[in-house]
């Protein structure tokens, strides 16, 4: 169990190098510079050369990378070249917004994906055929466009929920909660269509195992078969899943948070692809990565605690 | 734009359907799968010819007639400048329809060679490649992506290939799976060993094998792709204005919301379809049809034939089979007027080869049989009921308490999930209506009683920390908790080594002989039964040929098909030489559906005569047994025994193949 | 753990060299420190096989028979020790180097289910050795139907897949692949275990005829002692990859002299009941340890937590194989093991 965590702690620190490096080529393999960034486009090529100097770019590769690492690890990621502003600072505000989306709408997907993908197991006939189809498509929508649809509906025509815009939560709690809402269920449609297939697909396999044959065997209460055998057996593959959708949502709702103008990392990371903010790139890459390495190591030790195979080795 | 997790890997075969030649795939088949690939070819023939027939131009404006709802002269209504959707739309598909299609190219181009690289070179290999490929899994492949665009610009096919790259790692986990699996097979091995080069291995044993998959998760990623194409256009990372795109259109039509909910409908509709068509088309590649199969245990009535309750032939048994048919739902008989007695305290084997029926009389006893499987006829009495045509309910109460049941291959018949102390407890409790530290202390000596010593380890430990042996035992141990009067065991030492198989046979005999439970042992060694057995019924395609007391029907067969299989066991009595040849019976069973009338044994049978292929009734033998044989009695007034090869006899008369015969 | 000759199976100078020679033959699986300190699968394995003689590879589970197979293929690396084929030494050939200057060694697997490329014809299956080996292609297509009709097939077989065929046809089928080429060794990997009795026996003929006809030699793996009595002159018994006894296969099924050997031919049932109670009463009499009970000593015989008779001596030093009989025994006891 130790050496297991060990190994996994090593792949995480690992993974976090790799993704600064990678993002550190990449912003150094382009023929544009910070400086011509910064400046604009109307600055001559003698200031550009000054302003690369002042902001060390010139510096051989190694010496930026390593002075970029010793500063990463005491938390400082920089500043924008837009505004000068603590890329650290701005992104502690933006991580807990996204955050708290991708948390909600996976714990959402979690719950509705696994009460339908029980009943289409182990109701079967119309009503799995209904699950089945149905999450088929709810996986293949495109989230932008179930956003708008969801504005329209439950904004527009009903007037339940804000359309856009948000709330901190120590502004106003309630604000908060109902101007996630719209987003969550959003990314939950597809999600829990995903959820509902794994889930589906596990407890019907469990069904089938030759240790299910055995506790018919011995007269075990269907409910028992259905709910603590087959259920655990399926535990496994849905708990991947959900910590996959946990990674997707968070690297990948900056289309949600572009539709809905919510402060979060996905629109930092836009607005710093669109304006070539390099730092703040390389930071956006840097966070999103840790929070998935921890994402990653929490659910190795999910999978360990339900999985005695995993548990023994 | 949330990246879907490849999967649908786990549940898809890998082997090759039986004969390739078939003119219309099987995906075609199926409404959905033909609709999607409909709708794909459209989508990409519409699109990639949208330039010549297109009504409008992609930046023609008509100002008149902003916003517009659908009309003759705008199919699909226009947006906010005029502009024709159905024409915008259309033009919209090739970007996305052929830069997915690279991410899918790259992503297999790097991921599936990975993949059969590391499958091939083993683990040393397949290690290094793994830890690099998972640290390009737990890369946010999203926000790289924006890195990317932040630093060579919106250049759309390069970026769709570095989207490629990333999720190679992806399709390199999947296909290595499958590959691993596929090298396993025996037929791979043959063909190093003939000495063909790793590559050519590849291609012709190991792709092939994969194809299914590798055309899923392909069908699945380029779902995926369009969706990220689409997002990335959304967040204003596509073509320029006034060149459309899907994603940006669905932008400008948010704006409009209220004012031209429209707007968003057709754009939204097609890339919604693609995608669906796209995972649909996965779907049906893979077979799995909506809610096709539904493993929930719907038991119909069995059809009951004449319900009269007949008294047992023997009083003093505790079990009688009567005359019991067992069939496919609108399909062949499998098993066909079995009929048997079992008294108290003695062990009756079903002998037979693979395909005779033994396995699903045996489960029948316990009202498990497969489904699509069903008793046709005939009577199981168990204590004065008949169990045939009993409820579920009614069969639980039975399960466990009265008959209880062991299998074959006991590595998997415990739960891998829950420890030994638990699946023992649970049932305990609910047995004996004990607490659970009392349960825990039956189950311990429980495990003693099947001769484990060290029984307080085993019930802290989990299946797979298990020998087969002693799985088998727990095995043992789980079936006697309900403390029943019968035990079936399906083939319980088959999956074991002799010694072991010793072991088991020897601690069944002592339960028999302690605590005078009756047991139906299924098997197809005639050592087993001769070793463990009081009665024996041997069992050929589907009926009983021949039953008696062990030793009268090993000592004395008198059916044919029962000589047979004696003088093919090679394990010759001490003392005497192994002859230079086994007896052998030429062909091989014949399938359910397929049983001549008369002997369903005449075909292969060196005595058959043409009175053997008319119906005839069983006859009594070994006292209390019968043969079902109508030449028996002749047979064994000449002397007549089933006569072994001759050495060097041409091999055996060509065996035609049977369709679908296999064990 | 020896390189003594195999006494039982002398050559004398001469004489031509051994059909398959294996000696010292060593296999760990894995690597790293995991693989260092658990026993190697295969632990110093020596043998020889006459041309036309066939051996027979006796052992449990875990004995490392099927791994032996793979490493005289060439499927498995060895870790230490040589095999040579008709003199000539394959150890560090690559399986394509092999096939290209030895073509006298092949092998039938025992899963005719998995050992038959589905969606191959049985044509295209047989045709493929002999392809390799420079056979044009309506030569090679008249061998594979020649190859079908002489284990028993119908020539018109080489257009169908291998769906249709029985269990025991396809394992026909996998001898004939195994025999176009003509080889001189064919590695028989439990070739008849996953077949039913009656089928069972029609192989074992077919393979005993074919060796006569063709003086093959065979590597005959199987874990029943009675079916690999049946198909060899001599026998090695395997136990957690060491040889325990080897000797002609009559004596040593008949008069075993390991007690291993002893424990799996009482074990084995007859299907004669009379005849079975009394080997049950003398194998219970012997007094067997439980399979798996415990681990063995490293330095020691890895049979002694099982044996009846082990002692001291057993736990300190792994015996020796030593000749008794005319049968060589790695036991320092084995003139206590009762005699029938």
């Amino acid at each position: 169990m130790l050496p297991f965590l060990a190994r996994r702690m090593a792949m995480a620190i690992g993974t976090v190098l790799a993704a600064v490096v990678i993002s550190f080529l990449l912003v150094h393999a382009t023929d544009t510079s910070p400086g011509a960034v910064r400046l604009g486009t109307n600055a001559t090529p003698e200031r550009i050369v000054a302003e690369n100097e002042a902001l060390g770019w010139n510096r051989p590769l190694p010496t930026q990378f390593f002075d970029y690492l010793g500063d990463l690890v005491r938390g400082d990621l920089g500043t924008s070249l837009i505004d000068g502003r603590s890329i650290a600072a701005d992104l502690a505000d933006r991580v807990p917004v996204t955050a708290s989306i991708a948390l909600f709408a996976t714990l959402l997907s979690g719950v509705l994906g696994i009460v339908l993908g029980v009943a289409a197991a182990f109701r079967g006939g119309r009503v799995a055929r209904l699950i089945t189809t149905g999450s088929g498509v709810a996986l293949s929508l495109p989230v932008f466009w179930v956003g708008i649809l969801l504005v329209y509906v439950l904004a527009l025509q009903l007037g339940w929920l804000p359309a856009t815009g948000y709330v901190p939560f120590t502004v106003d709690p309630v604000g908060w909660f109902t101007s996630l809402l719209i987003p969550v269920i959003a990314l939950t449609i597809g999600g829990a269509a995903i959820v509902a297939r794994t889930a589906n697909a596990g407890l019907r396999q469990a069904l089938g195992q030759e240790h299910v044959r055995t506790l018919r065997a011995m007269g075990t209460p269907e409910w028992r078969i259905r709910y603590v055998h087959a259920l655990r057996f399926a535990s496994l593959p849905v708990v991947s899943v959900l910590g996959i959708q946990f990674i997707a949502l968070f690297g990948g709702s900056v289309i949600i948070e572009n539709l809905f103008a919510l402060p979060g990392l996905g629109q930092a990371g836009q607005a710093a692809a669109a304006s070539s903010d390099f730092p703040a790139l390389v930071g956006v890459v840097v966070v999103a990565t840790v929070v998935v390495v921890l994402i990653n190591l929490l659910l190795d030790l999910v999978v360990a605690a339900l999985d005695p195979k995993v548990r023994a080795s | 734009m949330s990246v879907l997790p490849l999967d649908a890997a786990d549940d898809v075969t890998t082997e090759p359907g039986p004969p390739a030649r078939r003119r219309v795939p099987d995906v075609l088949r199926r409404p959905g799968g033909l609709l999607a690939a409909g709708w794909l070819i459209f989508i990409v023939v519409a699109s990639l010819t949208a330039p010549w027939w297109r009504p409008y131009g992609v930046a023609e404006q008509d100002l008149a007639n902003r916003l517009a709802l659908p009309s003759a002269e705008h199919w699909l209504g226009t947006d906010p400048l005029g502009r024709d959707l159905l024409s915008r739309i259309f033009t919209a598909g090739t970007e996305p329809l052929l830069s997915s299609a690279v991410t899918v190219l790259v992503a297999f181009g790097i991921g599936l060679p990975l993949a059969l690289i590391a499958a091939e070179r083993g683990p040393r290999v397949e290690r290094v490649i793994s830890r690099v490929t998972e640290v390009f899994l737990a890369l946010p492949s999203t926000i790289l992506l924006l890195a990317v665009i932040g630093v060579i610009g919106v250049r759309i096919f390069i970026i769709m290939a570095v989207l490629g790259v990333l999720i190679s790692a992806a399709v390199y986990r999947v296909m290595l799976g499958v590959a691993q699996s596929v090298r396993t097979r025996l037929y791979v091995d043959a063909a190093r060993v003939n000495g063909l080069g790793s590559l050519r291995v590849n291609v012709v044993h190991v792709l092939p094998s994969m194809a299914t998959v590798i055309a899923v998760q392909a069908a699945q990623l380029y779902g995926i792709g369009l969706l990220i194409v689409a997002g990335l256009a959304f967040l204003g990372f596509g073509p320029a204005e006034p060149d459309p795109s899907w994603g940006f259109m669905i932008q400008d039509a948010s704006s409009y919301v209220f004012n031209a909910p429209w707007l968003m409908v057709p754009t939204g509709l097609v890339l919604a379809l693609t995608v669906i068509a796209a995972n649909e088309l996965a779907d049906a590649i893979a077979g799995k049809a909506a809610g096709e199969t539904a493993p929930v245990r719907r038991r119909r009535s069995p059809a009951r034939t004449a319900p009269a309750e007949i008294p047992p032939a023997d009083p003093a048994a505790v079990l009688e089979v009567r005359d019991l048919t067992i069939a496919v739902d609108d399909g062949p008989d499998l098993v066909t007027g079995v009929s048997f007695a079992l008294r108290p305290g003695r062990v009756l084997g079903l002998v037979g080869e693979s395909g005779c029926g033994k396995t699903m009389t045996a489960r029948s006893l316990l009202g498990l049989l497969p489904d699509g499987v069903s008793v046709r006829g005939g009577a199981i009495h168990w204590r004065g009921q008949d169990l045939v045509g009993r409820t579920e309910k009614e069969l639980s109460a039975v399960r466990g308490r009265e008959i209880a049941m062991i299998s074959q291959e006991p590595m998997v018949a415990l739960d891998p999930m829950f420890s030994v102390a638990y699946q023992l407890t649970q049932p305990i409790r609910r047995f004996r209506g004990v607490g659970r530290g009392e349960a825990r202390r039956i189950a311990a000596e429980l495990l003693r009683n099947v001769g484990i010593v060290d029984a307080e380890r085993v019930l802290k430990s989990y299946p797979h920390q298990l020998s087969g042996g002693m799985a088998q035992r727990v095995c043992i141990a789980l079936a006697l908790t309900g403390e029943p009067e019968l035990l079936i065991a399906d083939e319980p030492t088959t999956a074991l080594d002799v010694t072991v198989q010793a072991e088991i046979l020897t601690l069944l005999r002592a339960l028999v002989r302690d605590t005078g439970l009756s047991v139906v042992i299924v098997s197809h060694d005639l050592g087993v039964v001769a070793d463990i057995c009081d009665d024996v019924a041997v069992m050929y395609a589907g009926t009983v040929v021949e039953s008696g007391t062990a030793a009268a029907v090993l000592d004395g067969p008198r059916h044919p098909y029962t000589q047979a299989l004696l003088a093919a066991n090679p394990h010759v009595p001490d003392g005497v030489a192994v002859p230079a040849r086994l007896a052998s019976i030429p062909g091989t069973v014949p399938p359910p559906g397929s049983w001549p009338t008369g002997c369903r044994f005449a075909s292969r049978c060196q005595f058959a005569q043409d009175q053997c292929r008319a119906p005839f009734p069983a006859e009594p033998a070994h006292g209390i047994g019968s043969v079902l044989c109508v030449r028996a009695d002749e047979l064994a007034g000449a002397h007549l025994s089933w006569d072994a090869d001759p050495v060097g006899a041409a091999p055996t008369p060509a065996t035609t193949p049977t369709a679908g015969a296999s064990r | 753990m020896t390189a003594l000759a195999d006494p039982t199976h002398e050559v004398h100078p001469g004489e031509q060299a051994p059909a398959l020679r294996v000696r010292d033959l060593v296999v760990r699986y894995g690597t790293g420190r995991r693989a260092r300190s658990t026993p190697p699968a295969v632990d110093g394995v020596s043998f020889d096989i006459a041309p036309g003689e066939t051996l027979g590879l006796v052992g449990e589970s875990g004995s490392g028979k099927s791994t032996i197979g793979k490493a005289v293929l060439g499927l498995q690396r060895p870790t230490a020790g040589t095999v040579e084929v008709a003199g000539q030494d394959v150890t560090a050939m690559s399986l394509k180097q092999r096939s290209r200057q030895v073509a006298d060694l092949r092998v039938v697997f025992q899963d005719p289910y998995s050992s038959l490329n589905p969606a191959r014809t049985i044509g295209q299956t047989l045709v493929e050795p002999l392809r390799l080996m420079g056979v044009t292609g309506a030569e090679a297509l008249a061998r594979a139907r020649s190859g079908l009709e002489s284990v028993g097939l119908p020539a018109e077989a080489v257009d169908r897949r291998p769906a249709q065929f029985s269990g025991g046809q396809r394992q026909r089928i996998a001898i004939a692949r195994a025999l176009v080429c003509d080889p001189k060794v064919v590695v028989l990997d439990e070739p008849v275990s996953a077949l039913d009795l009656s089928t069972q026996a029609q192989v074992l003929n077919l393979l005993a005829d074919l060796r006569d006809q063709r003086g093959l030699s065979f590597l005959f793996i199987a874990h029943d002692l009675g079916v690999v009595r049946f198909l060899s002159q001599r026998t090695v018994v395997l136990y957690r990859g060491q040889v325990m006894e080897t000797g002609p296969a009559e004596q040593v099924a008949q008069r075993p002299r390991h007690p291993y050997t002893l424990a799996l031919t009482a074990a084995a049932p007859v299907p004669r009941p009379a005849e079975q109670a009394a080997r049950r009463a003398a194998r219970e009499a012997a007094g067997f340890g439980t399979a798996g009970a415990a681990s063995p000593s490293a330095t020691g015989c890895p049979f002694v937590p099982r044996c009846p008779f082990s002692t001291d001596v057993c736990v300190d030093q792994r015996p020796p194989l030593r000749l008794l009989d005319g049968s060589l025994t790695a036991c320092h006891h084995a003139e206590r093991v009762p005699q029938p």
